[in-house]
């Protein structure tokens, strides 16, 4: 059996059954490819032996050509997530590394100026530029 | 289910166990709570959820909807336990 294929298109009610090899894409992967066209489709995912089964409802009637467009479509986004994936786990090291560099470093730069100025650089307000001027104008004179 | 629901009419969805999470089915009958009454239980390897008193005054197929959410739902699950 193919590895993915239409197994039922009907265009009447704009229904689309597509099914997978479960060893041919993760489960994170069919959710990321399932959920970018959760705004264009009703989607029910189910498994059926080795294949997991995706059933897509168009939210607006479509002709059949369109239909087949987005199977293409779901099974792009599908490579394009594994692919996506496969990236992510390549440089977890470092995403994960540049991370905690950053962490410490805005860490040591807060304890820094603990007893010092703000996170705003000013050390105080003698004249009081810093209180909102709706303050300043509501307050009773005299 | 089409663009809008016959008076109580009910439906059932399976959610395979692989693929959906309990609590995101749950979460997803909370959010729809206010438009029909759900029952989820498990039947094999799918969680059976039988909706019954369906809104008629609601536009849209909310049991679509409502697979959608739990899919969502799922997903956002997964996600977050890494």
């Amino acid at each position: 059996m193919a590895q993915s294929q239409i197994e039922q298109l009907d265009p009447a009610s704009s229904t689309l059954v597509l099914s997978l090899d479960v060893d041919l894409y993760s489960r994170d992967v069919l959710y990321a490819a399932a959920y970018v066209f959760i705004d264009r489709a009703y989607i029910l995912l189910d498994r059926d032996a080795d294949r997991y089964m995706v059933r897509m409802r168009a939210k607006q009637k479509m002709p059949d050509e369109t239909m087949r467009a987005m199977a293409g479509e779901f099974e792009n986004e599908l490579l394009a997530q594994a692919l996506r994936e496969q990236v992510g786990k390549a440089n977890q090291a470092i995403i994960e590394g540049i991370t905690a560099l950053a962490i410490s470093g805005a860490t040591a730069v807060a304890e820094s100026h603990a007893d010092g100025p703000g996170l705003d650089g000013f050390v105080d307000d003698p004249k009081g530029l810093g209180a909102p001027w709706q303050n300043k104008e509501e307050a009773p004179e005299g | 289910m089409s663009a809008a629901q016959a008076a109580g009419a009910a439906a059932t969805v399976r959610f395979h166990k692989e693929l959906y999470d309990e609590q995101a089915i749950a979460d997803a009958t909370a959010t729809f709570a206010d438009y029909a009454r759900f029952g989820v239980r498990g039947e094999g390897d799918h969680f059976v959820v039988d909706i019954s008193d369906l809104d008629s005054e609601i536009e849209g197929d909310i049991v679509a909807e409502f697979c959608n959410f739990a899919l969502a739902n799922s997903a956002a699950l997964r996600r977050n336990d890494g």
